[in-house]
This record gives structure tokens, sequence and C-alpha cells, in this order.
């Protein structure tokens, strides 16, 4: 009896369910033929979901071209040897820089068991100052990218975002630095203040900072215009909020690509002050190494590795730039 | 614009010169060591004055022609003269890069594009790579290494030009004393009638301006190439196509015309990156320029000289850009300054 009853209470229950569900789906395509413009919320976000993995899946296949796969092939090799260095070479760091001066060293002697490729200036190796200096060149190429893009981002933003006086004289600013030229300016005022490497490496992040000031000025500049600016300000958020968590994460991905064909200019142009012999003595550097090599004709290793390790890296990183931006903007096609 | 400018760059050199922890007398009076002369001399150059005045008078030097005068590179030289001595030099390496090499990567960009994909556009997007990612002081390294030594062309002696001429060592300009003279040893030696150091002086450029070459090369290839392909999708192409346009005017007349616009922004704007490559190239050939002189005068610590020289420089750079502002409104009417 109570069992009866049970069942059909359930019974009962799902017929008005499936009652209630037929008019629901009644009331949606009526909804759906009747006004205008009106999705389903449930089938818009499942079709939101599909359309988010396919373009996804769109941009790696962009991603994913063989000039962009050798690049990161080229950029994975470069930090295999820094993170393996004291793996893949038998000499210690200190044994290959500045201080230190190898008792009976040869200087530009040809290449031996003990020495693959040869030795270099005062008798240190050349494979092992190639595989060290890997390291060091990593730390080149992040470091005064990192200060150039975070202070361009920074910069660009509040001023753009100001307008008015401070807008008109940080762009006075970046003109007056547009006149020189800056690697130049660099190899001036390295000397001045000490051949640390992490000196220069902080003047050369500074000094580029002018460039990515315009660029991000005229990103943010794009999207201060837009709706969801008008209505963050409308509903009454603060300034630097609205700057950096409204108008930058939508503004920034431009200026986060020109990070890798930053590094490979960062690469280059500290290799050439390393190359004018206003480097860091104390440090394994690739330059230094050319700077050396370009004295002696005896040893043709001596000079012709660095150069090529140089070429690796900084073309890796070009590779990758491009490939990133092809992948988010098809439309330009370097 | 460009004469607020100038006053601003001035003014950072100043601020630059007076960052360099050089005392500016000691290595003049090099041979009085007694604190009362030098004491005396800061006292007759101001040194000691507030910092307006110091300006004002750096000012009023600078327009005046008084650059002051090196001690270290060239003893006692006024430096305006010794800077309009090693400038010529420079742009006459820089001209030949910024003349030929747009007109190569243009031709190379075109076809690179048109063949898109295709074994010529994967060949010169490679050199074109190349170009731009090997240093340029490497390349010119090898170049020397490999005409100067394993091929033993370009050395001391090696290449005379026999049939023409006999090769004579150690050539000057052919400047009389006194005379007038440019500078540009080039035109120098059409103007006083003097074949062999022409070809001398040609000889030497070779291998120098064939680096530059190659490295400006790069950029405008890659520029040329991005803008073209771009243009190239573009509606009007397709109606130019449809109308029956032979496909050689569709590229030459109505795609490349287009696709010249960003490029021309590099192709004006190449002044500093040939400046910048004739520095490592300098270093490298001992070619006694611009570059030259400014590592020398950074190790000697000359800071007139490297005053001098980085504001002649900057002043090339802006004049550069004024006129590349000027050919934009000729290229493209439809950019207006206001």
């Amino acid at each position: 009896m109570l069992k009866i009853t049970e069942q059909a209470f359930i019974e009962d229950i799902a017929h008005n369910q499936s009652k209630s569900l037929t008019k629901e789906k009644f009331i949606r395509f009526l909804r759906f033929y009747l006004i205008p413009g009106w999705r389903d919320p449930e089938f818009a976000s499942q079709e939101y979901e599909a359309e988010k993995i396919k373009s996804k899946r769109r941009m790696f296949r962009r991603l994913l071209k063989p000039l962009t796969i050798t690049g990161f092939v080229m950029i994975i090799f470069i930090l295999t040897l820094a993170v393996y260095a004291p793996w893949l070479t038998q000499y210690r760091l200190g044994e290959i820089i500045s201080p230190y001066y190898p008792p009976g060293g040869n200087p530009f002697d040809d290449p031996s068991p003990e020495h693959p490729f040869g030795t270099t200036k005062y008798g240190y190796d050349i494979l092992a100052r190639l595989i060290w200096g890997s390291r060091t060149t990593l730390v080149m190429a992040a470091i005064p990218v990192t200060i150039a893009i975070g202070g361009g981002i920074l910069l660009g933003t509040i001023s753009a975002y100001f307008g008015g006086i401070f807008d008109y004289l940080m762009m006075r600013f970046v003109d007056l630095m547009y006149a020189f030229p800056n690697l130049i300016l660099v190899i001036i005022i390295v000397p001045i203040l000490g051949q640390a490497l992490l000196t220069s490496l902080v003047i050369y992040g500074i000094l580029f900072i002018p460039y990515n000031i315009r660029f991000m000025r005229s990103l943010v500049l794009q999207v201060k215009q837009l709706e969801f600016v008008q209505a963050a300000k409308t509903g009454g958020a603060q300034k630097f909020k609205v700057m950096f968590t409204h108008i930058v994460p939508n503004a920034i991905s431009p200026i986060l690509i020109a990070f890798f064909g930053g590094a490979a200019i960062a690469v280059l142009g500290l290799a050439g002050l390393a190359f004018i012999g206003i480097g860091d003595p104390t440090v394994a550097s690739w330059g230094t190494d050319i700077n050396w090599a370009r004295a002696s004709f005896s040893n043709f290793n001596a000079a012709v590795w660095p150069g090529l390790f140089i070429g690796i890296i900084a073309i890796g990183f070009m590779l990758i730039g491009d490939g990133l931006r092809d992948a988010l903007d098809p439309r330009l096609n370097i | 614009m460009m004469v607020p400018m100038l006053f601003l760059v001035l003014t950072f050199a100043w601020i630059l010169s007076h960052m360099m922890t050089v005392s500016p007398v000691t290595n003049r009076l090099s041979g009085l060591v007694e604190p009362e002369f030098i004491e005396a001399e800061l006292q007759r150059i101001g040194y000691y004055d507030p910092w307006y005045i110091q300006l004002g008078a750096y000012y009023k030097n600078f327009f005046t022609g008084n650059w002051g005068n090196s001690y270290v590179i060239r003893d006692g030289e006024p430096v305006l003269s010794f800077v309009l001595e090693v400038f010529p030099r420079t742009l006459e390496l820089m001209i030949i890069p910024i003349v030929i090499s747009p007109i190569i990567a243009v031709k190379l960009g075109l076809s690179s594009a048109t063949h898109k994909d295709k074994s010529r556009d994967i060949s010169i997007r490679t050199i074109a790579i190349f170009g731009a990612g090997f240093p340029v002081f490497w390349i010119a390294t090898l170049l020397q290494l490999f005409f100067g030594y394993y091929l033993d062309i370009f050395t001391y002696g090696k290449l005379d030009l026999p049939i023409m001429f006999i090769n004579k060592p150690g050539l000057s300009a052919p400047v009389p004393d006194g005379a007038f003279s440019t500078g540009f040893r080039i035109i120098d030696s059409f103007i006083y009638n003097d074949q062999i150091f022409l070809w001398d002086t040609i000889a030497h450029l070779f291998i120098p301006a064939l680096c530059l070459t190659f490295v400006s090369l790069a950029s405008i290839t890659r520029q040329t190439r991005s803008s073209m392909l771009d243009v190239l999708d573009q509606d009007y192409i397709r109606t130019a196509r449809a109308k029956g346009v032979l496909e050689k005017d569709v590229i030459n007349k109505h795609a490349l015309r287009n696709a010249l616009l960003p490029t021309s922004n590099l192709i004006i704007g190449g002044t500093a990156t040939a400046l910048l490559g004739s520095f490592f190239i300098e270093v490298t050939f001992a070619y006694k320029g611009f570059g030259y002189y400014m590592v020398n005068s950074i190790f000697a610590g000359d800071y007139l000289v490297i005053n001098g020289l980085l504001v002649f420089a900057t002043i090339i750079l802006i004049s550069g850009t004024l006129v590349a502002d000027v050919m934009y409104t000729i290229i493209d009417p439809r950019i207006t300054y206001n």
C-alpha cells in the first residue's frame, strides 16, 4: 500500500517535471523567435567553451610552425647548456674567468683532447667559456628587457591615462631620448658608472625604456576609450585600479610579444659592448671572446664559435617573437 | 621642434660630461702637479661657478664654435675641427649602405612575398634572419679573417691594380697644403683629379661597406615582405586582378606603392642603424672615423672629444628625423603635421 503510493508519487513528480520541461522548452523557443537577439544562456555558455578550446587549438596550430619550432629548439639548446653547465664541461667557472690565469696556459692553441675547440686568451678553454657564457647571456637577455618593458608599461600607462601636462612632458622626454643613438649612450655611460655586469644591464634597460613608453602609450590610448573602462570609472574605481586591473591586461599582449625581439636586440647590443672592451672582465661573455680573438689569427675557432652562439640565441628569440605575433595577430607576416 | 630639441640635447650632454669623473684640468696640465696651479686653472675655467653660469657658458661656447680642445687624442687640436675632419669619413662609409641596401632589400622582399613559401622565399628569409641575428662585428671579423688572412687578397700590398697604376704604399689625401678640402676623400680625389687615391679609397671601403649593407639589408627585407603580404590580401588587389590588370602592374603599381609606406619608415630612419653599425665596423677595421675615435676617447678619458662627437652624432640624427618627417608628407599626402 505504502509502496504503491510512493511509486505513484514519484511518477507524478516525473510527469510534472517532464511537463514543466516541455513548457520551458516552448517558452525558450517563443523567446528565441520573438525577442530579437536573444540567446539561450545555457547553449551560449556551451558554445563559448567550445569556441575557446577551438581558438586555443587554432593559436597553437598557428604557433607550431617550422620556423617557430626552430626558435624554440635554439632557446632550449642554450637553456640546456646553461642549466647543465657544470656537468657538460670539466672546467669550473673559476678556471675560465679573469682573476685566474691557468699556469702554463698556451693562448690561442689549436684543438687538442683537453681543449676540444682550442684555447683563447690566457689559455682559457673555448668550449668551457661557451658553455658557462650561456648563463651570462641568458641573464643579459632577461634583466634589461624586464627593466625596459616594466618601466615602459608603468610610465606609458600613467602618461596615457592622465594626459595633460604630465603626458606632454613625458613625450618631450621620450623625444629627447629618441634623438640620441641609444647604444652609443650606453657605451659612454657604462665606463662612468663602473663596468660590473649588473650596472651595464641596468643602464641598458633604463635607456631603452622610452621606446616602450611610446609603444605602451599608443596601446593604452586605444583601450582607454572602450566602454568597460568608462563603466569602471563610473562605478567609482580608483584611478590606479582602473589603470592596472582594467586597462593594462587588455593592452599588454603586443608589448609582451615585443619582449622576445627586445631580448634579441639586448643580447646583440651587450655583446657589442663587451666586444668594444667595456664589458665586465670577470664574467664569461661571448662578446669578450670575439674581442680577444680579433687580434689573433692562429685559432679560427676562437672567433667563430662565440659569434655563432650569439647568433643562435638572438635568432631563436627573434623566431619565437615572430611566431607569437603571427599566432596572436595573423594579419601581420614577417 | 628642432631648436628646443637641440637645447635639450646640449643640456643632456652637459650633464653627461659633468658625470664623468675625469678632472677637467689634470690631464691637460700633465706637467704641473702643484695644487696651486691646478687650483688656479680650475678658478680660471670657472669650475666653481654655479651650474646655471656653467650651462650658459656651455651654450655660448657651443654656438660660437668654441668646443674646447682635445688634450689626449690630438694634442691641443680644437674639437670642432677634429669632429669636422672625422665625421666625413663616417658619412662616406654610411652613405653607401644607406643608398644601396634599400634598392636591393625592396627587390628581395618583393620577390620573397610574391613567391611565398617557395624555395626562393625560404632562402631570402634565411639570409635576412642571418643578417638580423648575427652580430655585425662578428660578421666583420670573419670577413676580415677570411679576406685578409686566409684568402690573402685585401692585405697590405696585395690588392694592387697593376694594369692601371703602380701600387703606391702610404697614400695620403691629394689635397695640397692650405687648399680647400671637403673632408670626403672620394669627393676630394675627384676635385684634385687623383685616380690612384680614389681607387685606393674604394678598395679600403669595400669590405666595411659590404658588412654594413648586409646588416641593414636584413631589417628592410623583413619589413618589405611583411607589409607586401599584408597589402596583397587587400580587396583592391583582388579588384585589380579581376579587372584584368597585368600581374606585373598589380605588383609594381598597386601593391608595392602601398607596401612601401611602412618600409619607408625604416629606409629613411636607417640613419641611426647605419650610424650604430658603422660604430662597430669602424672599431673592427680600425677605420679612423667617428666610432673609432669615440671608443679611443672613452678609454683615454678625453671628455671634450666625447662630448663633441656625441653632440654632432645627435645633430645628424635629429636632421635625419626632420628629413624623414618631410619625406613622409611627400610620400603619403594623408599625413599632416600640426
